[in-house]
């Protein structure tokens, strides 16, 4: 009961955790009627979850074989691009903020673009959808005794622990002040987009489609990644036990590309905290 | 339009060409075939030749899906109860590597290259 507990919470975690961000920051932005682009985001990505795992149940071959592999690189360079776009644009509003003291952001502007999260809540499902799903089905194929239905009132626990946290991720971000939610899920979705980008050039080396692959350090001593807490922590940040040389490039470079498009203001010493930058903007470039 | 229908070419051309060399390379490893069988893999440990990509082809028996992992070597697969899949890994350097079933730690396996 408490390992599929585990496996579900973990598998739901980061859907949980990028919905909450989204639905918080809808509300933040002052469009809590764009929401219906996250929920439909997310029961799409639902309905695709559930197509994958009854595709990778019936068909077999090469096709089969290739085809997740394939879905997955898809989906977390996808999901990086989505998340890196995102991030950019919170750092671009976060500055307009502050020169117009924290005023909520201009409707038609914030608008132009919104249907963009509803992407981001579908890959943040999707990504570990199908597996859920593939796990899911199985529990329920083994309700014959008591340890069967212990195992998916586990499960069930595990996604309302998801959704949850996915609440209160949602909850709390809805009552920080605009600039700290900004800067607080800023800094949070670059080290989630941060370790996709890295894990995503490991599945292509473990594929072998990029050289190399030896782990640069060992630290599995220390931290398991195949265990619960080191297992959560590769999940929200994407921690390597035994990362190899490109992994860790691609996770240094990502967080200085990200760094500087997420957090404008520390590169660009022009503009201010405190609102009242009175300097063109053009003057302020490094 | 016209840009976007040679766009949409240009990229069904260009995953068309990314999807062959995976589809060819497929065919090609040696393939390693392991069980899934009363929640344990069989065997339990295999040898591969160190410096040669090869394929674990794992087979599960159970009812239940599982979810052969290595976080060391980067792979991540579902296998669907009843079902075969075939994971690619790249050449390794000698050693040891371990994967587990994600859906059920508790089952653990080990690659063994030299």
């Amino acid at each position: 009961m408490g390992a599929t507990f585990v496996v579900v919470l973990r598998e739901g975690f980061e859907a949980a955790l990028l919905l909450g961000i989204v639905y918080a920051y809808l509300a933040q932005i002052g469009h809590p009627e764009s929401r219906r682009y996250v929920t439909l985001g997310g029961a799409l990505a639902v309905a695709a979850s559930i197509v994958m795992g009854v595709a990778v149940s019936l068909l077999s071959g090469p096709l089969a074989d290739v085809g997740p592999d394939v879905i997955a690189l898809v989906v977390i360079f996808g999901a990086v691009a989505l998340l890196t776009w995102h991030g950019w644009w919170m750092g671009w509003h976060a500055r307009e903020l502050r020169g117009a003291l924290q005023r909520r952001v201009d409707a038609a502007h914030a608008s132009h673009q919104l249907w963009m999260v509803g992407l981001i809540a579908f890959t943040g499902v999707f990504r570990e959808g199908a597996e859920t799903v593939l796990f899911l089905w199985g529990l329920m194929t083994q309700i014959e005794d008591l340890t069967g239905w212990a195992a998916l009132a586990g499960a069930a626990g595990g996604l309302l622990g998801a959704v949850g946290l996915g609440w209160l991720v949602f909850q709390g971000g809805r009552r920080l002040s605009v600039l700290r939610f900004f800067g607080v899920t800023s800094f949070l979705i670059m080290f989630l987009a941060a370790g996709l980008f890295s894990a995503g050039v490991g599945r292509l080396q473990g594929l072998g489609f990029l050289p190399g692959g030896d782990p640069l350090w060992d630290t599995s001593w220390l931290l398991d990644d195949h265990g619960n807490a080191g297992g959560f922590l590769a999940g929200l940040i994407g921690y390597r036990a035994r990362p190899s040389v490109l992994e860790v490039v691609a996770y240094v470079v990502y967080l200085a590309g990200a760094g500087m498009l997420f957090f404008p203001s520390v590169f660009r010493p022009g503009t201010r905290r405190n609102g009242d930058v009175t300097e063109p903007a053009q003057t302020s470039r490094v | 339009m016209r840009r976007l229908v040679t766009m949409s070419l240009l990229l069904a051309a260009c995953s068309t060409l990314a999807l062959l060399p995976m589809a060819d390379a497929q065919s090609k490893p040696v393939e390693i075939p392991i069980t899934v069988e009363n929640q344990k893999f069989t065997p339990a440990e295999v040898k591969v030749k160190a410096g040669q990509p090869f394929a674990l082809v794992v087979t599960n028996k159970d009812a239940k899906a599982a979810e052969v992992e290595s976080k060391e070597l980067r792979f991540e697969k579902v296998v669907p109860p009843g079902k075969t899949v075939s994971i690619r890994v790249r050449a390794l350097k000698p050693g040891t590597y371990v994967f587990v079933d994600d859906f059920n730690k508790s089952n653990q396996g080990k690659i063994v290259a030299e």
